[in-house]
């Protein structure tokens, strides 16, 4: 993934324009009533039809992981590990998109639409909550250097230097394969979804912490923290109440756009062969397997592929959509 | 596309067999035919080529043979190669005491003028060598019996580490303290003359080994300074005493100009070289080996072009579509070696017989055969010898033993069932605790084939934790070390060093083979009686009586069910229109340089 | 501003080595696979083993090796040997680094150029179907996997395999030297698929940054002094709009050169990428700590310049 992902997003500079407000949007004849930021922000959101359809999206995505069985049942189709041997030819070349099966076999004669509808669950369980544990880490870390500074904020920052300078598929082939079979930090990380979650974490929590700390530096300066201080409140009070309040936004937009990333993360790592493994079923362990076949079998690569595109390009646009509600001025 | 999917078929290496074959698929027929069962279509062998019948004179001479290899060598130096695409290179280029003719798996006297003489104890080897034969430049001398003894004597070199110095050779006398020096077991009484003394009576096992490269020739004088470093670099620096050599300079450097890693290698006559002291003829003047690229392009590439071969495991599109339209220029050849699944027999649900043979009655060989390209390239597996290994017949030949659960390559669910029962498990399934620790290697088909066995484990009830990993991770950390206590290891597999029972059977189930790493023994077989007999047959000297007392052993253990068996490979070769290539039955039916010529 | 270049330059240095420290614990605490036993072969004995660990200097405690690795980069820029051929790791690389150089700087110079293009008109025609059909595109390319992309891309044009048979395939790369024709036909579907997911995304930037600096008041002045629209737009928006882009373009330039080993692999490219995959897989650790190494290294110079250019820019960087 690019830095430029990253480094895009809104807050970055340190821009906090939300946070005075846009003006009230009212027009014509009436008492003009002031709405909080919050209900503006929805107003906006609601009228964003792209932001919408994609909300919509996930919801159904997430409908069908949880309920991948059901789903797979009333279509009729087999599971996703139900290897049929007579639905490959006598070399071994898998059967395309028929009635029986409408997205065709893999080599094993497993149906791909239901593999497809399984991968779901991995790509969201990881994506979601590979970056949930990410943000949570770095936002502390960020808060605790943004807050802090002196010597505990340029030791943080120097490590978080450190880290990206380490090409991440790379730290992520190195590890996914060194915790292989049998898992990692006594096997606290275990092969698989475990060692997966832990390069997503891994790799995203300086983007996090740096962004957090960006914004913390300046919410710090902000007159009603001046205030507050003045008033006599502790660091913790302030902490609470007025600053990890107004992190709240951006940090949702910021995770949210970090999840496609990491979805795709994951998808790579299984296509270099260090990710998920069978029998779990991911749409980049999919597109691995294909690989080899893809020229004859384009149905076990199209389908996956799509897939992922669809559901990136949904948390994208989500992503988008919040960011937009939340800052108007911004880029629409 | 990718060699990285390179999971692309190995050629095979010598000992063990790595799986992967990653074919990217060329084109072919897209969404073939449906058959409904694998029965109902039926791939006929006529019009395809085999070693064994094939003609050894063949076209013009002269002329430059490119050759297509996805996979690049492994070690140029005869003292470490141990790879059939190695191989290709060194038995072109080099001359080992004993070597073969294409359509054999017998060995015929290459640097030896005539027939080894084993004494009457067993104990001694006495070999002539042959006159006349001269080094290639800059050493440009005759060979002696003391260039043999340096050859073999630098195996046991840590710089060297020859893979079968410890499988073959450890009964010279004093081999175990060698590192790469002088040892009593080799002694050399005149220049051409070389004897080897053994510490009990298996020569024809020690026999059967100098057939192999490490018995090639090699200047000491030269050779040492390279030796001397670690790794060896006279790899880097070769001389050659076959009818080719690596273009090199005048200092005998080959790499970065014979040879570029990765990339290209190029095989010139060797000019002292001389017809009359060998028995290849050497048509074509010049071998040029292009390493890399995408295993179906290379296919296609190939079968529709000019003056091409590839030469090393063969996509399985190319293969089907060799098949249906390049016919004449495929050959399959037999004997290339076997996969099979090896279960731990010490530790786990599997140490108990009848649980393997449950494993073994479940498991559909057919789809596993299938995964790999189907039967053009497969033969199903039904016990332990190969097709080619005296011994092979006796033991059942294609069909197999009669045991109920081998009879049903497709899987026998109720055969299965009644073993999971005899062994304690009354309702047909596992109801243990344990959860099966399974470790595959990624790549296809290696991938498919370790899912296969990981859902006919689920079959039997099995809880299982599958892992795939890089091959030689899996062999050289997990399969390979017992004290992993891996239950399961899908895809293993082996080809045999030589065509002898005891080359196929010995490292792989005798208990005493048993390593702590760089184990074979992957399932941990060690049963006192076999163990007893494979000590016996070990020295049992003269090719019948060989095969017969290997045969038996097979037998045991068919039905200790020591493993899974899964297939037997015939390896698949392709040439282009215009070349008579020539395949080596005794080397997974790769193309022999010094053989094949241009029509 | 010399004492801020120094002292960015001795941090870069730090950083440097810390890298590699990390590196090298994270592949020795956990190791891909065991180099020693890898490099034995099958059949070996223990002792040969133990004497090729040995050999290795895989015995000596980690501080030991670490220091010694050290010395003999900063003594005599020897990265080492693999483990598996004799080659030097820094030939290994130098062999390599011509392929990826092509691949990175071939596609930069593409995604910048339509990136900037698209970005651009994009600003400068808000909201119109062209925007937003091009915002669309940008999105969508930015959500596809790049070697899905680069898939389908062999699977429709490829030479060899594709449907249409217009560019050359995967493995058909050619140095520059052999075969200048060769070599460029051979980079363009990996250009295009490096350069697509990048372009989108340089794209949106431009968009967002144009149409804040649009707004801005000089813009106003300038059009009011009756400058043409397109000197308005390129000459006094565009210089602004494109800083943060020249940020992002110096990392993603030294990731890149690190390595695009997904592209790498899909095409076949004898690149770093690739170079590096199969070292971490065969546990060939001094290719994998030379390549780690100068992948930090791309990416460490590409923040150094970047800074070096602000605060150039900005006097108020200097002194922080």
């Amino acid at each position: 993934m690019s830095i430029g992902a990253a480094e895009t997003l809104p807050f970055s500079s340190g821009g906090l324009g939300f946070l005075d407000g846009a003006p009230s949007p009212e027009g014509g004849a009436g008492p003009i009533a002031a709405r909080s930021p919050r209900q503006l922000f929805w107003r906006r959101f609601r009228q964003d039809r792209v932001a919408l359809a994609s909300l919509a999206f996930i919801v159904l995505l997430v409908v069908l992981a949880v309920a991948a069985p059901l789903i797979v049942n009333l279509l009729g189709l087999p599971g996703p590990n139900v290897a049929n041997a007579n639905l490959t030819n006598a070399f071994g070349a898998p059967l395309g998109p028929s009635r029986a099966h409408p997205f065709g076999v893999d080599q094993l004669g497993q149906d791909v639409m239901s593999r497809v509808i399984y991968g779901a669950r991995v790509s969201l369980l990881v994506g979601v909550f590979g970056t949930a544990i990410a943000t949570v880490i770095g936002v502390f870390i960020g808060v605790v250097a943004g807050y802090r500074r002196g010597w505990l904020d340029t030791l943080l920052s120097r490590l978080i230097d450190v880290v990206l300078a380490i090409p991440i598929l790379l730290l992520g082939l190195g590890l996914g394969a060194a915790c292989a079979v049998r898992g990692c930090v006594k096997g606290l990380v275990q092969p698989g979804l475990g060692s997966i979650i832990f390069i997503i974490v891994l790799a995203n929590w300086t983007y996090v912490a740096r962004i957090v700390r960006g914004l913390v530096l300046s919410l710090r300066e902000r007159e009603f923290v001046e205030a507050s201080r003045a008033l006599g409140a502790s660091h913790s009070r302030i902490m609470r109440r007025e600053i990890l309040p107004n992190l709240l936004a951006p940090i949702v937009v910021y995770s949210t756009l970090l999840i496609p990333a990491n979805i795709l993360l994951e998808a790579a790592l299984s296509f270099l062969g260090v990710g998920i493994r069978p029998p779990t079923v991911s749409w980049g362990q999919m597109i691995a397997q294909a690989t080899p076949i893809f020229n004859t079998a384009w149905w076990c690569i199209v389908f996956p592929g799509i897939a992922l595109l669809a559901t990136v390009l949904a948390f994208n646009l989500l992503g988008d959509g919040l960011q937009d509600a939340l800052s108007p001025r911004a880029a629409r | 596309m990718s060699a990285m999917m390179r999971r692309t078929a190995p050629a095979r290496r010598r000992g063990f067999a790595l799986a992967l074959a990653l074919g990217l698929s060329a084109c072919g027929s897209s969404g073939s035919s449906t058959s409904p069962s694998p029965s109902s279509e039926s791939i006929s062998a006529s019009g395809i080529q085999t070693p064994a019948t094939e003609a050894l004179s063949g076209g013009r001479r002269g002329g430059t043979l490119t050759v297509l290899n996805h996979e690049d060598f492994e070690h140029l130096d005869p003292g470490e190669a141990y790879f059939s695409v190695d191989y290709e290179a060194s038995y072109a280029t080099q001359r080992p005491l004993f070597s073969y003719e294409p359509n054999s798996v017998t060995p015929i006297p290459d640097m030896a003028s005539g027939p080894a003489v084993i004494s009457s104890d067993g104990k001694t080897i006495t070999v002539h060598i042959r006159h006349g034969v001269h080094f290639s430049p800059p050493v440009n001398r005759e060979v002696t019996s003391a260039d043999v003894a340096y050859a073999i004597e630098r195996g046991a070199n840590p710089n060297v580490a020859n893979p079968y110095f410890e499988a073959y050779f450890t009964s010279l006398e004093g081999s175990a303290k060698a590192r790469g020096g002088p040892f009593p077991g080799i002694t050399t009484p005149d220049s051409d003359t070389i004897v080897f003394h053994l510490t009990k009576p298996n020569a024809q096992i020690v026999l059967d080994a100098l057939a192999l490269p490490l018995s090639a020739p090699v200047p000491e004088a030269f050779a040492k300074k390279y030796d001397a470093k670690s790794p060896t670099e006279y790899g880097n620096y070769l001389v050659a005493t076959g009818p080719y050599m690596f273009k090199s300079n005048g200092e005998g450097k080959v790499l970065g100009i014979g040879y570029q890693p990765g990339k290209s290698a190029t095989l010139v006559r060797n000019p002292n070289w001389r017809s009359s002291t060998d028995f290849r003829p050497a048509y074509l003047d010049e071998i040029d080996i292009k390493i890399g690229g995408d295993t179906n392009v290379i296919g296609r590439q190939v079968l529709e072009g000019s003056e091409l071969v590839q030469n090393d495991a063969v996509a399985k599109s190319s293969v089907q579509l060799a098949y249906e339209h390049f016919r004449s220029q495929l050959q399959i050849s037999p004997g290339a070696g076997d996969h099979y699944i090896a279960v731990n027999n010490k530790r786990g649900p599997f140490a108990n017989v009848n649980v393997r043979k449950a494993f073994w009655a479940a498991l559909d060989r057919v789809a596993m055969g299938k995964a790999r390209g189907g039967s053009l390239v497969t033969d199903v597996m039904t016990h332990f010898l190969f097709p080619e290994i005296p011994g092979f017949e006796a033991a059942g030949g294609l069909a197999g033993p009669k045991v109920d659960y081998d009879e049903h390559p497709e899987g026998d669910p109720a055969i299965a069932e009644k073993y999971m029962r005899m062994a304690g498990y009354p309702s047909g399934k596992y109801t243990g605790a344990q959860t099966l620790e399974v470790v595959g290697s990624t790549g296809d088909p290696s991938s498919e084939v370790a899912e296969i066995a990981n859902n006919t484990l689920h079959s039997l009830g099995f809880k299982t934790k599958l892992s795939l990993v890089d091959t030689s991770v899996m062999y050289s950390k997990y399969c390979g070390v017992p004290a992993e206590q891996i239950d399961v290891c899908p895809n293993v597999g082996w080809g045999a060093d030589f065509a002898d029972g005891q080359a196929v059977l010995d490292p792989a189930f005798n208990g005493r083979n048993i390593l702590p790493t760089g184990n074979n023994n992957w399932g941990q077989v060690d049963d006192p009686t076999i163990n007893a007999a494979m000590d016996k047959a070990e020295l049992i000297i003269g090719t019948q009586a060989r095969a017969n007392a290997w045969a038996a052993i097979d037998r045991e253990l068919v039905a200790d069910a020591a493993a899974i068996p899964s297939d037997w490979d015939k390896e698949a070769a392709i040439e282009s229109k215009d070349v008579a290539g020539v395949g080596d039955l005794w080397n997974t039916g790769t193309w022999d340089y010094s053989f094949s010529s241009l029509k | 501003m010399t004492s801020y270049i120094v002292r960015r330059l001795l941090w870069g240095v730090v950083l440097l080595v810390l890298v590699s420290a990390l590196t090298f614990l994270l592949f020795r605490v956990l190791p891909t696979g065991e180099p020693a036993r890898l490099r034995a072969g099958r059949f070996a004995s223990p002792k040969v083993i133990a004497e090729i660990r040995n050999d290795l200097g895989l015995n000596k405690p980690l501080i030991v090796q670490f220091w010694l690795y050290m010395k003999g980069i900063f003594l005599h820029l020897n990265l080492g040997y693999s483990y598996y051929s004799s080659a030097s790791v820094r030939s290994l690389i130098a062999d390599r680094l011509p392929a990826t150089l092509s691949l990175t700087i071939g596609a930069a110079v593409i995604w910048l150029g339509a990136g900037i293009t698209v970005g651009v008109i994009s600003a400068v025609r808000r909201r119109s179907k062209l925007d937003r059909a091009s915002m669309g595109w940008a999105l969508a390319l930015i959500s596809a996997p790049e070697y899905w992309l680069g898939l389908i891309v062999l699977y429709l044009f490829a030479a060899d395999i594709g449907k249409l048979k217009v560019f050359p395939g995967a493995g058909s790369y050619v140095g520059l030297t052999s075969d200048p024709w060769g070599w460029f036909t051979s980079l363009i579907l990996p250009w295009l698929v490096l350069a697509a997911t990048n372009a989108a995304i340089y794209a949106r930037l431009i968009r967002g940054s144009m149409i804040e600096v649009m707004g801005e008041d000089y813009i106003r002045t300038a059009r009011a002094k009756g400058l043409s629209e397109r000197r308005v737009v390129l000459r006094h928006g565009l210089r602004s709009a494109i800083n943060p882009v020249m940020t992002i373009l110096g990392l993603d330039i030294g990731v890149l050169l690190g390595g695009a080993i997904l592209v790498e692999t899909v095409f076949d490219i004898p690149g770093i990428g690739r170079l590096n995959y199969d070292a971490i897989t065969h546990s060939d650790f001094p290719i994998v700590q030379g390549t780690v190494l100068l992948a930090a290294l791309f990416i460490i110079v590409a923040n150094i310049v970047v800074d070096i250019a602000y605060a150039y820019l900005d006097p108020r960087v200097r002194f922080s």
